[in-house]
């Protein structure tokens, strides 16, 4: 073993002494024999010319004695790497250009893998995150749902003291505070974390300390833990930082503490700009606080098993205070029958090396498609070179054809040609890290909306860099397996006389590369249908009727709670903050409600009627807003049929709603819903009013976009049953809405200047709820366009090669009389041959790969005819396009000038 | 002239190599020169596989090579057997013995 690897350096190092030696031995054996033929009496001459035959090729048997000694692997791939260098350099448009389309698919397969990488993959920068599990609580009346991650603050105190198997178990919330005390909003990330959160971690103070269990008491002062990043930035990195203070929420908190750099929390995509304790949700709250509350649904648990539970044990003691937990925490209030549901509920163990993330539930598919996406565009791209460089091999065909005579054997010529393609391929990887470092920070800003920034680490990791890596690989031989092995089967003869071989051999030689330009077309087709199907679906969710005008609406949302109004004066406020900005000017009308549509928050419930067929259940389900009299006049939502809410509808009047067709339709069919009465679903113990319906409204879009319509009630903002300590208010503007924020945030200040404001557009927060759809659409398209182009480019490339390949027979045609149009067919001919073959196999690649993306899809089915006929029409005319350019060059030939190459 | 020569069956060659080597240090010809002798003019080795072979063979750590000076006062290389070589010989002897005595044995009985 030993010996061997010395004998291969020393082959290798040594070679110029090791080259000599062989020739020096085989001359010796050489001369030997001349001396020995001489002996037995023949002439000097006939002597050397009979060892010479037995001698054979001096080369060849030189290459055999590399390759027993094994050599060759080594010494002929540095060898391949210099030579090839040389010949790639010796066509540097040819060469960039392979290496630019190289680049992008690499670049863009790279970018979208290191997005799915740090989304889905990467493990949490924590203390040994593999052994993290997250505790969720399963419910047994609906056992095929994905088990539920959120606590209320009894639960987890249960849990957290009956619990004896997790050496550290913590809970966690993350939330927005706001800086300002007054005046604009300025929100940060917060995380609420109960005593054990770092220490379970095993994150490290990078100044001062972090929260403790000391700190996590009921009634606990308001201390807070600022992440590195915060520091840095609103610090400076000071440590006089520590022991100061920082206004959250209107209430002042003590920073104790720094964490360590590169701790960003437990959700991937968000990083925590402050922590502060469990507890410190009592300061905010009041004395209605979320801490006793047992239907207040806000916290995540996740803890590190005590070492040596495997996690089938771990479950199994989950199971046994499963029970007594649940049983302790027992909502009082709940009806009978979910009381017992309750009680049924148990917890189960998820592992959570990778962190929580919401970003994974929302692009996880899209991520996916894309990767799709960018994985066809890398083939496509690799079809092309692959014809590239088998035109080029052909134009090496004398090339290969000398070094065969010489005594080069296949292999060696193939591994030649390989590592030619493998360093164009290394070439495009290098760059596209490069591109795919740029386009995946684009990404995150992209898919970052106004009110949720997406943090990412986007650092590049070993699965990454192996991905690249390995892509580049594969590519590499992908294209140039091929035409590496149909351009060593030469024919040494043919090769040799200087022609490039018969008729009937150069149309043979274009079949593979009709297979690679067909095939582009059929890739091409797929990527085409895809972005026509995600483009139309956004085209539709973006100019479909809403039922409401979101243009130039500026939506304020105002919160009294946290400028330390008492309930009972906010109603007043409230009003008098609607009158001052409805007269501004610029302001055409002006509302407020609870909710603006498409804001993600959502307020539902059961409603009764007195009907023998009421709906139950889900079908019972309503969706509600309390709105001012000028909100649906505001948002522009039509008023069908009854009256709009007045002045008149006080909180003492009768209680009355407006409705919308869904909702009248549902629990009033055949009947007209005017006029009637319904009750919303009481709190336990408590009667419900009836409620009459006054007003009819077109349906509008409440959740997302996407909806079908929800059965929608809307209330006199003045007849609101609970706190709304934030309310939203919402001004039809004559100008462009952001310019009127100033005024705005004037005529607050004039009411009181301690409330904080946060502005929006409704055309913002409808279009940020279409990131998903926008992302697709955006990059297929892109992606798509971009996979024609590389097709066009094959074809052209691939029938310029035909043309110049058939041009004396072209030649011989016209000489014979063969008008011109005839030779335009010709060529023509093999274009629609190309084109229908790829056609083909595209719309049946298409039809079976298309009913992964339904699920994305909005409004259209997706095996769509127009988006097939108009992605069959580009694709074809653009075919035509790169076919014509040669096709019109042969025509043009003159029949002498191509005569005379023969 | 070539017509009563015959082919050396695969893998023998390394087997008269190593078996030729086992008298003295030789090079290249001399080896082929002795080969074609002892046989009786029955096998001729060609130097496209004679030298392969000896490089594969000094790969392997059976033989080794240096250069010395020839009975024309020539640099040639000169090969002798190596322990690991004479081992190899003889294990190659042996199974080279029992397969033809086998063979013959089938060709004179069946």
């Amino acid at each position: 073993m030993f010996n061997d690897l010395f004998f291969r350096l020393r082959s290798l190092f040594r070679h110029d002494t090791v080259e000599s030696e062989a020739d020096t031995e085989l001359r010796f054996h050489f001369d030997q024999q001349v001396e020995k033929l001489l002996k037995s009496g023949l002439t000097r001459e006939e002597a050397v010319r009979r060892a010479r035959l037995e001698f054979g090729g001096h080369e060849q048997l030189k290459e055999e004695i590399r390759d027993a000694r094994g050599v060759n692997l080594i010494e002929t791939l540095f060898q391949d790497i210099r030579y090839g260098l040389r010949i790639l350099g010796r066509t540097p448009v040819i060469s960039s250009i392979a290496v630019l389309s190289l680049a992008l698919g690499i670049g863009a397969n790279t970018a979208i893998f290191s997005l799915i990488d740090t989304v889905m993959l990467r493990m949490l920068p924590v203390q040994k995150p593999e052994e993290l599990t997250q505790v969720r609580i399963r419910e047994p009346r609906s056992p095929n749902d994905e088990p539920s991650p959120t606590f209320t603050n009894p639960l987890w105190e249960a849990l957290r003291d009956r619990q004896d198997f997790y050496s550290g178990i913590f809970a966690w919330s993350l939330t927005q505070f706001d800086l300002s005390q007054g005046g604009a909003v300025h929100d940060i990330n917060g995380t609420f974390a109960s005593g054990d959160y770092f220490s379970t971690l095993g994150v490290r103070p990078a100044a001062g300390r972090l929260i403790s269990e000391a700190d996590d008491r009921r009634g606990c002062p308001g201390v807070v833990v600022l992440s590195y990043g915060f520091w840095q930035e609103h610090f400076g990195g000071e440590q006089s930082a520590v022991g100061g203070s920082l206004s959250l929420d209107n209430h002042i908190f003590t920073i104790i503490g720094v964490s360590a750099s590169g701790f960003f929390g437990l959700e991937v995509g968000n990083k925590f700009d402050v922590a502060i304790p469990v507890c410190a949700a009592g300061i905010f709250d009041g004395p209605k606080s979320r801490l006793d509350r047992r239907s207040w649904w806000w916290l995540n648990v996740a803890g590190r098993s005590k070492p040596g539970l495997r996690p089938e044990q771990l479950e199994a003691r989950l199971g046994v205070v499963s029970p007594q937990v649940f049983r302790a925490t027992l909502p009082q209030d709940w009806e009978p029958k979910y009381q017992q549901d309750y009680l049924k509920r148990s917890f189960d163990s998820t592992p959570a090396a990778t962190g929580t993330s919401y970003l994974r539930r929302q692009f996880t598919q899209p991520l996916h498609i894309l990767m799709g996406v960018v994985g066809l565009v890398l083939l496509i791209a690799c079809a092309n070179i692959a014809s590239l460089m088998l035109a080029r091999a052909s134009a090496r065909h004398k090339e290969i054809a000398v070094r065969k005579a010489l005594g080069a054997s296949r292999a060696r010529l193939i591994r030649q040609l390989l590592t030619e393609c493998v360093l164009l391929s290394t070439a495009g990887a290098l760059l596209g890290i490069f591109f795919a470092r740029w386009g995946s920070s684009l990404l995150v800003r992209y898919i970052s909306t106004g009110d949720t920034k997406v943090f990412l680490d986007l650092t590049l990791d070993w699965r990454i860099l192996s991905f690249t890596a390995g892509v580049a690989v594969f590519t590499g031989l992908l294209f140039g397996v091929l035409p590496a092995f149909r351009s060593t089967r030469v024919s040494l003869t043919s090769a040799m006389k200087g022609s490039q071989g018969a008729e009937g051999e150069s149309r043979a030689k274009f079949r593979p590369g009709k297979w690679i330009v067909a095939s582009q077309v059929a890739l091409s087709l797929v990527l085409l249908v895809a972005s026509g199907l995600f483009l139309r679906s956004l085209v539709k969710l973006v100019t479909m009727d809403v039922g409401f005008d979101r243009n130039n609406v500026l939506i304020v949302r105002a919160n009294l709670h946290n400028a330390k109004v008492a309930p009972p004066e906010q109603p007043a406020m409230f009003d008098e903050i609607e009158s001052r900005v409805r007269s501004l000017p610029g302001v055409i009308s002006a509302s407020r409600s609870v909710m603006t549509p498409v804001s993600n928050y959502v307020w539902n419930s059961g409603l009764d009627v007195d009907a023998p067929n009421a709906p139950t259940g889900e079908a019972a389900l309503a969706f509600f807003n309390f709105v001012s009299p000028g909100y649906l006049g505001t948002v522009r939502t039509p008023l069908l049929a009854g009256r709009n809410f007045s002045d008149g509808d006080t909180k003492t009047a009768p209680r009355v709603a407006v409705v919308n067709e869904t909702l009248a339709r549902r629990f009033f069919p055949n009947e007209e819903a005017l006029g009637k009465y319904f009750r919303v679903h009481p709190d336990p113990g408590k009667q419900a009013p009836p409620i009459q319906i006054v007003g009819l409204a077109k349906d509008a879009k409440y959740e997302s976009l996407r909806e079908e319509a929800h059965a929608t009630a809307y209330f006199p903002i003045a007849q609101i049953t609970e706190d709304a300590e934030e309310q939203v208010f919402e001004l039809r503007t004559a100008v462009r809405p952001s310019a009127l924020v100033p005024s705005v945030q004037d005529a607050v200040a004039g009411v009181s200047r301690a409330i904080p404001l946060e502005f929006h557009t409704l055309a913002e927060q409808v279009d940020d709820s279409l990131v998903q759809e926008r992302l697709l659409a955006t990059l297929s398209t892109f992606f798509g366009v971009l996979a024609l182009l590389l097709a066009m480019i094959g074809l052209y490339g691939a029938l310029s090669y035909l043309v110049a390949q058939r041009q004396p027979e072209f030649g011989i045609r016209m000489a014979l009389g063969a008008p011109q149009g005839s030779i335009l067919r010709l060529v023509m001919r093999d274009v629609l041959v190309v084109l229908a073959g790829g056609l083909t196999a595209g719309v049946s690649i298409s039809f079976a790969a298309v009913g992964l993306l339904q699920k994305m899809l909005f409004g259209l089915d997706a095996r769509d005819t127009l988006t097939l006929l108009a992605s069959i029409g580009v694709l074809s005319f653009v075919a035509f396009l790169a076919g014509y350019l040669p096709a019109r060059r042969a025509m043009r030939i003159d029949p002498m000038v191509a005569l005379r190459y023969e | 002239m070539a017509n009563k020569r015959i082919e050396l069956p695969q893998g023998t060659l390394d087997l008269l190599i190593l078996r030729t080597l086992a008298l003295e240090p030789q090079h290249g010809w001399a080896i082929s020169e002795r080969i074609q002798q002892i046989s009786s003019d029955v096998l001729l080795i060609q130097q496209g596989s004679l030298y392969p072979a000896l490089h594969r063979l000094e790969r392997r750590g059976w033989i080794k090579a240096k250069w010395g000076t020839s009975e024309n006062n020539r640099r040639a290389k000169y090969y002798e057997l190596t322990k690991a070589g004479r081992k190899q010989l003889e294990l190659e002897q042996d199974s080279w013995k029992k397969l033809t005595a086998a063979v013959a044995q089938i060709l004179e009985t069946a």
